[in-house]
């Protein structure tokens, strides 16, 4: 853990190291826009109809070459840091800037009346969406990785099928803890199921009035107005559940029924979670059935099927694909979801099927494990990142299982 | 059902008339699409209706089985009486009409579901089979009278979706014809498709003649002119003339007809 600590620290000295260059390369790059541009118009004596390409694309070409090399210098030395512990110096520093002035230099010095900036603007371009996309895919990589360290880690100081199978979750932070995820993983499970059992009928329903009853008028304004509970902050619906749902279930449901006494309870939080996930489920299945083409929608009316018969028989089943697609994106959220599970089911792993009892869930664990003074050598903090690789696993899981359906039901609707 | 059904047919005769429309006016919010049309269409007759882009000749066959209501813009004036009822009579329900009148759209559209349960479709919501084994006998009926029997007997369960094009708007058809309606609308029913798959569907329409009044909206005057015994010029919304097909392409009687017909508009 130290090892990855200081690498931080390294990293961090690097960013701010590179404050200058990256200042630098801007302005370079934007001097570099008006040189180009009246570099272009020089080498055209005054008459852009004698160049083959637009001085603003000499100019576009320019600035892309003094801004490219270097960011992707930038990417590969933070990446070379991380890797082998290197510090951050003065000499990588130099390398930047001299890819900026190299690049603005040979672009101002290769303008010439044939040369053709578009289509070397293109490549330049071209590199720039290769670019953006290696940094998305590699922080996936990286954090895969930086889980698969700690979590091997920790196994190595706690069995792992203690872990895995053990029915108890209780940490101690002075050694000799119970580390079971069942618990957790019940929790997880038990509040996504309550959530989605919520959310999928209400949110398809929505859906399907918006998209085939709805008129435009009340579609432009109930459409938004679904999407608003998207915008909501979680934290924001954990107070909800904290302050209303909770004591609201309590005192008219669980307290007279005799489950238990309990405001925070897995019910809570599994309908506030499934408010919040409404809108993942109406938005996404409203855009599909939307997609389903109006031809079978006239074929099976033409039949004399009434709307509602036509929407369950041939509608849904035409954008069933897409549908579970979105169901199974809600479900990725749910089982992500933290502080909704705080403040309204609980901190307490327990493993029952009362949904009026309070239990938690694998994320809210992860945080109170990190939370607070800790040491990055026990067991107890590193469970931490063998939680968090497990949600990970099962979400992605989840997510490459919806693709799947997707992928294999999408021909049939053509 | 079946007896009652066959009764009925055995009344009517060659000249009877299925259809008969008068003052039929539609408006498309303010769009005048068809201008006070008034036609009598014949049962176990193959009406065509012809004529430009645009003219109305879609319009007016969607208003015979009130498809147009789908629209919320489009608005119906005129009688239209199907065996001397008015079919937009408060008092008719649009849901059991399109069962009596069945429709087949230009562009094949089967539904994601097996050959099988696209055919058995119509029965299954109007509860034309008792049991599984009427329902099989049903579809297999239509598919027979489709011509698609042979091709599809052994892949029922396959989707309609996997078909060749022809074959699609045969399902389409056998799909229509299953809920055993008596008047079946055809909206460019051969357009989407190749000369021998054409060619199949307008055979078909021809052997359809026998238990159904078809109606068929056409841009191939060839089509109309090959399968259809009366044949409706439609022109800027009008209906310009209204008569037997052999008439229509030999004799006609309107100057915008014979420039149609000749090519000289269109």
């Amino acid at each position: 853990m130290r090892r990855t600590l200081q690498s931080n620290e390294d990293l961090d000295t690097i960013m701010l190291s590179l404050t200058t260059p990256l200042l630098i390369i801007l302005a370079l790059a934007v001097i570099g826009f008006f040189l180009a541009k009246s570099r272009a118009l020089q080498v055209a004596g005054g008459d852009i109809r004698g160049l083959v390409s637009l001085p603003s694309q000499h100019a576009l070409n320019t600035v892309l070459a003094t801004i490219v090399p270097p960011l992707a210098a930038i990417f590969l030395i933070s990446l070379y840091v991380r890797i082998t512990d290197g510090t951050g110096s003065w000499f990588f520093t130099l390398v930047v800037i001299g890819l900026a002035v190299t690049g603005l230099a040979l672009s101002l010095i290769s303008i010439k009346q044939e040369s053709r900036a578009r289509t070397y603007a293109e490549r330049w371009i071209l590199g720039l969406l290769i670019f953006a996309s290696t940094i998305a895919i590699m922080t996936t990589v990286g954090i895969v990785f930086s889980m698969l360290f700690e979590t091997f880690n920790f196994f190595g100081q706690y069995d792992w099928r203690d872990f895995f199978l053990s029915t108890n979750w209780s940490p101690n932070f002075r050694g000799n803890s119970d580390l079971g995820i069942i618990p957790l993983l019940w929790g997880t499970l038990y509040i996504s199921f309550i959530a989605l059992a919520f959310a999928v009928p209400i949110g398809l329903f929505a859906a399907i009035y918006l998209s085939e009853y709805a008129g435009p008028r009340m579609r432009s304004i109930a459409k938004p107005a679904i999407e608003v509970l998207a915008g909501i902050p979680t934290i924001v619906y954990g107070l909800f559940a904290l302050i209303t749902v909770g004591p609201f279930l309590r005192d008219y449901f669980a307290s007279p029924m005799g489950f238990g006494e309990s405001a925070s309870s897995v019910m809570t939080a599994g309908l506030v979670m499934g408010v919040m996930l409404i809108p993942f489920v109406s938005s996404l299945s409203d855009d599909i059935i939307n997609a389903v083409p109006q031809a079978m929608r006239d074929g099976s009316l033409g039949l004399g099927a009434t709307k509602s018969e036509t929407i369950r028989q041939v509608v849904v089943p035409a954008a069933l694909p897409g549908i579970v697609g979105a169901i199974l994106l809600a479900a990725s959220r749910a089982i992500g979801e933290t502080m909704i599970v705080v403040l309204g089911a609980g901190a307490a792993a327990r493993l029952s099927l009362n949904p009026f009892e309070a239990m938690t869930t694998v994320t809210v664990k992860i945080v109170s494990q990190l939370t607070g003074d800790t040491d990055f050598a026990s067991p107890e903090t590193l469970v931490a990142f063998a939680l968090g690789l497990t949600l990970f696993v099962i979400t992605l899981g989840l997510n490459v299982f919806a693709l799947y359906i997707v992928r294999k039901y999408r021909e049939q609707y053509e | 059902m079946e007896d009652m059904y066959h009764a009925d047919r055995a009344m009517s005769t060659q000249q009877d008339t299925k259809i008969s429309a008068k003052g039929v006016q539609v408006y498309y919010a303010d769009n005048h699409a068809i201008k006070d049309v008034n036609v009598e269409i014949a049962d176990k007759t193959v009406t065509a209706f012809i004529g430009p882009s645009g003219c109305g000749k879609s319009t007016f066959l969607r208003c015979l089985n009130r498809m147009n209501d789908t629209i919320d813009t489009c608005r119906v004036e005129g009688d239209i009486l199907l065996d001397g009822e008015d079919i937009y009579d408060p008092k008719v329900d649009p849901v059991q009409l399109r069962a009596k009148v069945g429709m087949v759209f230009q562009k094949p559209n089967p539904f994601p579901k097996s050959i099988y349960d696209n055919v058995a479709y119509g029965p299954k919501i109007h509860g034309l089979a008792r049991n599984k084994a009427e329902l099989d006998e049903i579809v297999e009926k239509s598919l027979r009278k489709a011509a698609l029997w042979n091709e599809a007997k052994d892949r029922l369960n396959a989707p309609g979706t996997g078909l060749s094009g022809g074959q699609q708007q045969r399902l389409c058809i056998a799909r229509a014809i299953a809920t055993a309606p008596e008047v079946l609308l055809m909206d460019e029913p051969c357009s989407a498709l190749d000369p021998i798959a054409t060619a199949q569907v307008e055979e078909l329409i021809d052997e359809l003649r026998q238990s159904f009044s078809v109606v068929i909206v056409t841009h191939s005057m060839q089509q109309a002119a090959r399968v259809s015994q009366k044949t409706a010029f439609f022109h800027l919304g009008n209906l310009v003339e209204y008569d037997d097909t052999d008439k229509i392409f030999t004799n006609p009687e309107d100057s915008r007809t014979e420039s149609y017909i000749s090519g000289r508009i269109g």
